[in-house]
C-alpha cells in the first residue's frame, strides 16, 4: 500500500538528509565545481568571450564535476539500501509488519528520488551562483534554462547509478560487496572504458599517421593551440574522425558517455582534444533533438535496473 | 474443533535452494496449535524451527503443504496474518541511530496503530520489557539483552492475539528471563496464544501448556505438557519422592510389595520410588497409616524433567 511506502520513505528521507555521507558528497561537489571554474575559466574564456558567453565556461566546469559526482551520490544512497537492512536484521523487523515487500523498495526509491533531486538542484544552483558572483559574469534567461535542463539530466544520471547500485544491493547480503561492485562499475565507466575504447580503436585502425606524432607529444594546452586543420594533413584528420567513431561506439555502453554527450552540447564544451570548443551555443531545442538517443538511453537505463531490482526483491524470500 | 485452533499446519515441506535441490529443512510437518495455549517448540540447531516460524508469517514460502494461521492461508493471506500476529524474528536488528522509542513509533506506524496512540503504546511495551527509562536512548548504546527486550517490545506493539517468539530469551539475564515468563503467563491469561521456540528446556516446563519436539525437519511429538509427561512416564516409569525421618524399614518393605514397583532408592532421608504404573492410589493410603504417619514428612510424584522428555523423543520415543 502506498501509505506504507510513504511511511518508509519519510523515515528514509530523514535518515539520509541527516547523514554525513550525503553532505560530504554535496560539499565535495560544490567545492570541486567552484574550484574547477578557476582552472577552466581562463583557458576557455577567450573563445567564449568572442561569442559573448563566458558563463558557458563556468557551466562546463560544473558539468564536468557533476559527471563524476552524480554517480557517487546515487551509489552512496543505494549501495546499502537493501543489503544494509538485511545485514542489520532490520529487514526482518520491517517484513514482519503487515506490509508488502513492494512497500519497502518503493519507500526507498521514493526517498532516493527526493534526496537526489534536492541534492543535485541545491548544489547546482549553489555552484552556479557562487561561480557567477566570483567571476562577475552576466547571465541570461537562456543560461538559466540551460542550467535547469542540466539539473534535470543530472538528476536522471545520478538516479541511473542509484538504480544500478540498488540492483546490486538487492542481490547481495553484504553492503561492502555491493559498494565495491558499484564503485568498480563507476570507475570502469568513468575512467577505464574511454581509455580502452581508444586502445581498441588504435588496434583496429593501426597506428596514426607518423607526421602528427610531434603534436601528440606536446602537452594538452599546447596541443590545443595546434588543433587547426591547416597544421594537420587531411589524412590525420580522417584518422582521428574514424578513431572517434569507433571509440564512441564502444563508449555507447557507458551511461556516463550519454550524459556527457548531452551536457557537452548543452554547454558547448569539448569532450575530446581534437574537437573544437564551440564558439556559439547550440539552441536548446536543437540540443534535445540532436541528443535524443542519449536522452532516451539516460532515461531507460534506470528504468531497466529499477524494474530488475523490483522483480528480484519482491520475489526473494527472507527468513 | 477447527475453530479453536490458532495454527494448523498440514504436511509442510520446505526445501531450500532452487528447484528443490538444497537442504530439506521441513520434512512433512503437521501441527495443531490450540487457541489460548502457550506452545513450546524445541529442537536442536538446524532442526527447522526458524524455517517453520518464517513460513507461518509469510516471510518464506513452503515448498509444499498447507498452513493456516488464525484461519488465514500463509501463502495467499500473509498480510492478514501479520496484521494479527506479533513476531520476534531470529537475528533481528534495530535502527541504531534512532532511540528505542523512535524505533517503536516507526514500527507502530507500519503496524497501522493510529498516530495519536503510537507513542503511548510504544511506551507501554517498553515498560512491559523493563526498558522504559531507556526509551530516549539510542539503540546503539544498548546491550545485547536490552536489544532482545526491545525485540520483544516490538512484537507486542499491536497487542496481537497471537505472538510468535523465536528464541525469546537469548542473551537475557535470568531475572529478565523470569520477567519474560511472567509476561508470557499474563498474556496467556488474557487469552492470547503464544508460540515460542527455545533451547532452554526448563523454560518450556515453566511456562508452556503445550509443546512439540522437532528434529531434522520432522515432528517427533506434540501435545499438551500433561500428555508428554504421561507418555514418558509410561515408557520410563512413574517416580515418587518421599521425605522420611527414621524407622521406615517396614514402610519400604510394604512399598516393595506393591506390584510393578521396580526400584526403591534411599539416600539418607530421601527415598525415590520407581514403578511401572501409577501407584499413587496405593502409596497415599500406605503412608497415611498410623504406624507410618509420623515417619513420613512428605510424598509427591516427580514429573519427568524436560531433559528426559527431550532425550526420550530424540531417541525415537
Ligand atoms: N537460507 C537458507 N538456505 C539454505 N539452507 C538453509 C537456509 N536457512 C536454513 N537452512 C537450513 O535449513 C535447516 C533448518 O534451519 P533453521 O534455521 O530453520 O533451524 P533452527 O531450528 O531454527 O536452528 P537454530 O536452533 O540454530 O536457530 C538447517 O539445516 C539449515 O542449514
Ligand atoms: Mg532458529
Amino acid at each position: 500500500m502506498i501509505s506504507d511506502a510513504l511511511s518508509i520513505a519519510r523515515k528514509e528521507f530523514t535518515d539520509t538528509i541527516t547523514s554525513k555521507r550525503l553532505w560530504l558528497i554535496v560539499g565535495v561537489l560544490l567545492l570541486f565545481s567552484v574550484a574547477s571554474t578557476y582552472s577552466t575559466i581562463f583557458r576557455v574564456i577567450t573563445a567564449f568571450q568572442q561569442a559573448g558567453r563566458p558563463v558557458a565556461s563556468v557551466f562546463s566546469a560544473i558539468a564536468t564535476t557533476m559527471a563524476y559526482m552524480a554517480p557517487l551520490l546515487g551509489i552512496a544512497l543505494a549501495f546499502d539500501a537493501i543489503s544494509g537492512e538485511r545485514e542489520r536484521g532490520t529487514l526482518r523487523i520491517l517484513l514482519s509488519r503487515p506490509i508488502y515487500r513492494e512497500d519497502v523498495i518503493n519507500g526507498k526509491i521514493i526517498s532516493a528520488l527526493a534526496v537526489i533531486s534536492l541534492a543535485v538542484t541545491l548544489s547546482s544552483f549553489a555552484a552556479v551562483s557562487i561561480s557567477i558572483l566570483l567571476h562577475n559574469i552576466a547571465v541570461t534567461m537562456d543560461d538559466i534554462a540551460r542550467v535547469c535542463l542540466f539539473i534535470v539530466f543530472s538528476i536522471v544520471f545520478s538516479f541511473a547509478y542509484y538504480a544500478f547500485s540498488l540492483f546490486i544491493s538487492t542481490l547481495s547480503s553484504k553492503s561492502s560487496h555491493s559498494l565495491i561492485i558499484s564503485i568498480g562499475i563507476w570507475i570502469f565507466f568513468a575512467f577505464i572504458l574511454s581509455a580502452i575504447s581508444s586502445l581498441i580503436a588504435t588496434a583496429v585502425l593501426g597506428p596514426p599517421p607518423v607526421r602528427s606524432f610531434q603534436a601528440f607529444n606536446m602537452s594538452q594546452r599546447q596541443f590545443r593551440n595546434f588543433t587547426s586543420p591547416s597544421i594537420f594533413p587531411q589524412e590525420y584528420l580522417d584518422y582521428m574522425r574514424r578513431e572517434a567513431e569507433i571509440s564512441s561506439m564502444i563508449q555507447a555502453f557507458s551511461i556516463n558517455y550519454h550524459y556527457t554527450q548531452i551536457t557537452s552540447l548543452l554547454f558547448g564544451y569539448a569532450t575530446r582534444p581534437i574537437e573544437f570548443s564551440r564558439r556559439t551555443l547550440t539552441s536548446i531545442p536543437t540540443v534535445i533533438s540532436t541528443r535524443l538517443i542519449d536522452i532516451v538511453v539516460l532515461i531507460v537505463f534506470p528504468i531497466v535496473f529499477l524494474f530488475a531490482s523490483y522483480m528480484i526483491f519482491t520475489r526473494r524470500q527472507e527468513k | 474443533m477447527k475453530m479453536d485452533l490458532a495454527i494448523e499446519v498440514e504436511n509442510l515441506v520446505k526445501i531450500y535452494g532452487k528447484g528443490g535441490s538444497g537442504i530439506k529443512a521441513l520434512d512433512g510437518i503437521s501441527m495443531k496449535i490450540p487457541k489460548a495455549s502457550t506452545y513450546g517448540l524445541f529442537g536442536p540447531n538446524g532442526s527447522g524451527k526458524t524455517t517453520l516460524i518464517s513460513i507461518l508469517v509469510g516471510l518464506i514460502l513452503p515448498t509444499s503443504g498447507n498452513a493456516k494461521v488464525l484461519g488465514f492461508d500463509v501463502v495467499k493471506e500473509s498480510v492478514e496474518i501479520r496484521r494479527r500476529v506479533g513476531l520476534l524474528p531470529e537475528g533481528f536488528g534495530f535502527y541504531d541511530h534512532m532511540t528505542a522509542l523512535e524505533n517503536l513509533v516507526f514500527l507502530a506506524t507500519l503496524d497501522k496503530i493510529p498516530s495519536d496512540q503510537r507513542k503511548k503504546r510504544a511506551l507501554e511495551t517498553l515498560e512491559m520489557v523493563g526498558l522504559k527509562d531507556r526509551a530516549n536512548d539510542k539503540v546503539s548504546t544498548f546491550s545485547r539483552g536490552m536489544r532482545q527486550r526491545l525485540g520483544i517490545a516490538q512484537a507486542l506493539l499491536k497487542d496481537p492475539e497471537l505472538l510468535i517468539f523465536d528464541e525469546p530469551t537469548v542473551g537475557i539475564d535470568p531475572e529478565g528471563a523470569a520477567e519474560f515468563r511472567n509476561l508470557v503467563k499474563s498474556m496467556n491469561k488474557e487469552g492470547k496464544t503464544i508460540l515460542m521456540s527455545t533451547h532452554l528446556l526448563y523454560e518450556v516446563g515453566m511456562v508452556c501448556t503445550h509443546a512439540a519436539v522437532i528434529r531434522g525437519g520432522k515432528l517427533l511429538v506434540q501435545g499438551s505438557v500433561e500428555e508428554l509427561y504421561q507418555s514418558v512416564r509410561e515408557a520410563k516409569g512413574y517416580r515418587y519422592e518421599l521425605r522420611v525421618k527414621s524407622g521406615i524399614d517396614m514402610l519400604l518393605q510394604e512399598i516393595r510389595s506393591i506390584s510393578d514397583v521396580i526400584e526403591i532408592k534411599q539416600n539418607e532421608n530421601h527415598v525415590t520410588v520407581l514403578s511401572r504404573r501409577e501407584i499413587w492410589g496405593e502409596l497415599l493410603p500406605l503412608v497415611s497409616k498410623p504406624q507410618f504417619k509420623d515417619a513420613v514428612e512428605s510424598l509427591k510424584p516427580i514429573e519427568p524433567s524436560w531433559d528426559e522428555i527431550y532425550r526420550f523423543y530424540q531417541e525415537g520415543g
